[in-house]
């Protein structure tokens, strides 16, 4: 499903060149859970944001349901991220001029879904991750773990193959972050695939798999007892 | 006691060898377009139909700038009144005498007097015709200020919202200022200053903007109605008004502005709240 | 895509902010309406009172405009009825204006004199009472400023004198008129104290009943005729007389007072560009206020298109609204302005400086959605080219 190779990848900083990534490679098959965990300055964002398309390496390749994504043009790329991937970050992005449902209702609005099917999806996805009677409040009006919930909705709206997270729970507090392991949990049971940077070892400690990076690089992975 | 005559007369450059005996004074305005010197010869009577005098151009002079007649292009010439009399066929006939008091006398018991005992005329002190004639550019004056008025209300707005602008794009600056412990006095103080000091060097750079449109407006409007006239004059006054207007607003924006800001939690101005 | 709006709700966001733009966008626009209006107005309203009356041409002694010198054509009757045999000309007429004098009570007021032909008059409309027939030469039409300076009304009779002698104390002529009908001098400024009579009447009054001299001829062109081919054969007939058109009159007005229309232009400039300066700036902070929201939303998949589009509309919808508010106080200054302008001594009082038309207003809110959507185009752009993975990467720290 997702083919990452011998990714790498460098940045100028403060005339300094850094090296976010320095030959990683990866791949997540159909239904799996994973987790990309290290120290910061590992490059796990930085590896999350090139798979996804909305960065480009310096060398290496991705593959994306048979697709190499350096052949596509940025216009193909944006379509790539609307209808086959999801992504959640960690400070939840969500429009605060929007309801709950209007932001899970942005990407399908997006895509060209007509406006009462994408209502009743926006509908039913709120009501997945727990917030159907939150829909008409603004993004403002809700709580840190509601915001993350109704992100990850959004995240879901155009059924993407895989999901990616960038430190989901970075911003929560312990109980609420486990509401958000819980729906991951839920949403893998499901049939979605995940691939999740995070910080929280309760999250790791989820996942079916888990890869550890240090200094750009795939230092190592372990599969769940 | 003074007499003149004003009428419309019509002029042409006359092409027969001249007798002449009436000397006439023409303005620099009516040489240039009908390319008379001095020395030339015209006729000139009261209908384009009927020239029948000559005159000898004695003298080209230059009008004294007249506000009141910038646009409307007429052109003048002076002859003695009992020339242009004759021209008219007018003989004896005046529009106007000017009359001269003497020491004590005011002019308006002077007034007073001749209107009591005249008939079919009426005089007037000098400084009512003056107010009179100056009506023009008292409407254009009234209009210029209420044009200024909109122009202030127009500027204020901008210079607030500008100033607003401004002073929110401060507020991560302001959120780690308030994190190492700086009080919100000192924040306070330090935006309001920021602001104070756009507001003069843009008030600053403004009148340097106006003394340079100032400048091509009389260039353009001096050399389009060909006259000396001065069309925007930029006093220390205005100058003097338009720097403190800006600082006014400038402060009174920038304090709003700073009010708000430090009332914001720090977690909220660093967007994490 | 509907896009939801967002990029139009954002307004809402600051509401302050939003709440001072839409105030300056409001004073340039009304400030710029007021001077498209400013800018055509001394046109259409010199051409509507020119031809408020129907009549296209104007004969005045070569070189003058109407009523602007005391110079007068002589041959009046003669030249009005050689213009009348022109095919092309359905009606012509005299006007003489002088000063003459009215008798109130026992004193002697100043009025203002016009010598007409009622069968082919363009200066008036009659008010009250009845128009003078055409060679009634015992009738009188006033004014209603004179009307009241004599304390005459349709029906009263009222004595006019005219070249008085000094030396004499006494008026070398004098008549007494039977008022027909108060009547609006289409040319008077306000509370100016006319009186007209039949044309040889006025003369009489003045002194130009010998050489028969009128101070302009009026010509009405007849349907399928052009303006401009009678207004030739009339130059060619008459080559001492200047022979201009309405479309003549109004270029020499606009030149009279080509100083306003300059200045609507400068100070219409000036506004549209406080309008976009406004919009322009608001919007370039509002944009990288939101870098980070805008590369998440580009991350999810959202094109450039639809960012650009949003924050477009974001500024159209600023434009918009302050042009609506702009347009009602607009209206007020203009009001405003006019009154300003219209007391300029001599003008007539049906003149207006600040005319509203659909067209300038039209015009004025094209111009100003064009300028103020395209003030929104650097901004959208700013906002579209935003590098995602290195915005989120900020923003993250």
């Amino acid at each position: 499903m997702l083919v990452a190779r011998d990714l790498r990848k460098d940045y100028p900083m403060n005339g300094e060149t850094v090296h976010a990534l320095r030959g990683a490679s990866l791949t997540v098959e159909p239904g799996e859970y994973v987790a990309l965990v290290g120290p910061s300055g590992s490059g796990k964002s930085t590896l999350l944001q090139i798979v996804g398309g909305i960065d480009t390496p310096t060398a290496g390749t991705v593959e994306i349901l048979g697709t190499r994504l350096e052949t596509l043009s940025d216009r193909e790329l944006t379509r790539l991220r609307l209808t086959r991937l999801g992504f959640v970050f960690q400070r939840f992005h969500l429009l605060p001029v929007l309801t709950a449902r209007e932001n899970v209702e942005l990407p399908m609005a997006e895509a060209g879904v007509k406006g009462a099917d994408r209502r009743a999806r926006a509908r039913r996805l709120l009501d997945y991750v727990g917030l159907g009677h939150r829909e008409g409040h603004r993004a403002t009006q809700l709580s840190g773990g509601e915001m993350q919930r109704v992100a990850i909705a959004r995240a879901l709206a155009n059924r993407p193959a895989v999901l990616l997270a960038d430190e989901p729970t970075g911003e929560l507090d312990a109980a609420t972050g486990q509401e958000i392991l819980d729906l991951f949990r839920r949403l893998n049971t499901d049939g979605t695939t995940l691939l999740v940077v995070t910080h929280d070892e309760r999250l790791a400690a989820q996942a079916g798999r888990t890869v550890h990076m240090l200094d750009g690089r795939i230092v190592s992975e372990a599969a769940a007892p | 006691m003074i007499s003149a005559l004003c009428l419309t007369l019509a002029l042409v450059q006359a092409t027969e060898p001249p007798h002449p005996s009436t000397g006439i004074a023409i303005e620099r305005a009516v040489a240039e377009q009908l390319d008379l010197g001095v020395g030339d010869t015209v006729r000139l009577g009261a209908a384009p139909e009927s020239l029948p005098h000559l005159a000898v151009v004695s003298a080209i002079y230059e009008p004294r700038p007249d506000p009141a007649e910038v646009s409307r292009r007429s052109l003048r010439v002076r002859l003695h009144l009992p020339d242009l009399a004759a021209v008219l066929g007018a003989p004896d006939r005046v529009d106007r005498f000017g009359v001269g008091l003497l020491p004590g006398v005011t002019p308006d018991s002077a007034a007073a007097v001749l209107n009591r005992s005249a008939f079919g005329f009426r005089a007037h002190p000098s400084a009512t015709i003056a107010s009179e004639s100056s009506q023009t550019f008292k409407v254009v004056s009234r209009f210029h200020r209420a044009i200024a008025v909109i122009t202030i209300v127009a500027s204020a707005v901008f210079l607030l919202c500008i100033m607003l602008l401004k002073v929110e794009e401060r507020r991560l600056d302001a959120a780690v200022m308030r994190f190492v412990g700086v009080r919100r006095r000192t924040i306070f103080g330090a935006l309001v200053l920021e602001a104070a000091l756009i507001a003069v060097l843009g008030s600053a750079l403004g009148a340097g903007l106006a003394f340079l449109a100032g400048a091509a407006t009389n260039a353009y409007y001096r050399e389009f109605f060909d006259t000396e006239l001065i069309f925007s004059l930029i006093t220390p006054r205005i100058v003097l008004f338009s720097v403190c207007l800006s600082l006014l607003l400038g402060v009174a924006a920038g304090a709003l502005a700073a009010w708000r800001l430090v009332r914001t939690r720090p977690m909220a101005l660093w967007g994490r709240a | 895509m509907t896009g939801l709006g967002w990029g139009v709700k954002s307004l809402g966001r600051h509401p302050l902010r939003t709440a001072l733009s839409l105030a300056g966008i409001a004073v340039a626009s009304a400030m710029l309406l007021d001077m498209v209006m400013l800018s055509g107005g001394i046109e259409k309203s010199f051409s509507d009172l020119l031809l408020a009356r129907g009549y296209q041409i104007r004969l005045t002694p070569k070189g003058t405009l109407p009523f602007d010198t005391e110079a007068s054509i002589g041959g009046a009757s003669h030249a009005v009825r050689t213009i009348r045999a022109d095919s092309g000309v359905e009606a012509a007429g005299a006007v003489l204006g002088t000063s003459i004098y009215g008798r109130a009570h026992d004193s002697l007021v100043t009025l203002f004199g016009y010598g007409i032909q009622p069968e082919a008059q363009g200066i008036y409309q009659v008010t009250a009472g009845a128009d003078l027939a055409p060679g009634d030469t015992l009738g009188v039409l006033l004014s209603e400023t004179a009307a009241q300076l004599l304390g005459a009304a349709p029906g009263d009779t009222v004595t006019l004198v005219g070249r008085l002698d000094p030396q004499m104390a006494d008026a070398a002529v004098g008549r007494r008129l039977a008022v027909r009908g108060e009547v609006r001098w289409i040319y008077d400024y306000r509370g100016q104290p006319s009186v007209g009579t039949v044309l040889p009447v006025m003369q009489r009054l003045g002194r130009d009943a010998a050489e028969d001299r009128a101070s302009l001829l009026l010509v009405k062109v007849a349907d399928g005729a052009a303006v401009e081919d009678v207004a030739a054969r009339l130059r060619e007939r008459f080559p001492h007389l200047e022979v201009s058109s309405v479309a003549d009159l109004v270029v020499q007005a606009k030149r009279r007072l080509v100083y306003f229309t300059q200045l609507s232009y400068v100070l219409g400039g000036m506004s549209l560009i406080v309008a976009v300066l406004l919009v322009g700036t608001l919007l370039t902070i509002t944009v990288n206020e939101r870098l980070g929201e805008i590369a998440t939303l580009r991350a999810i998949g959202v094109s450039r298109g639809t960012i650009v589009r949003q924050v477009f509309a974001e500024g159209t919808a600023l434009t918009v609204l302050g042009a609506g508010f702009g347009i009602v106080l607009g209206l007020a200054t203009a009001e405003y302005l006019d009154a300003i302008l219209t007391s300029f001594p001599g003008l007539p009082a049906s003149f207006s400086f600040f005319v509203p038309r659909a067209d300038t207003l039209g015009l004025a809110a094209l111009v100003l959605l064009v300028t103020g959507s395209l003030a929104g185009l650097y901004p959208a752009w700013l906002a579209s080219r935003a590098p995602i993975a290195a915005t989120l990467r900020a923003e993250a720290t």
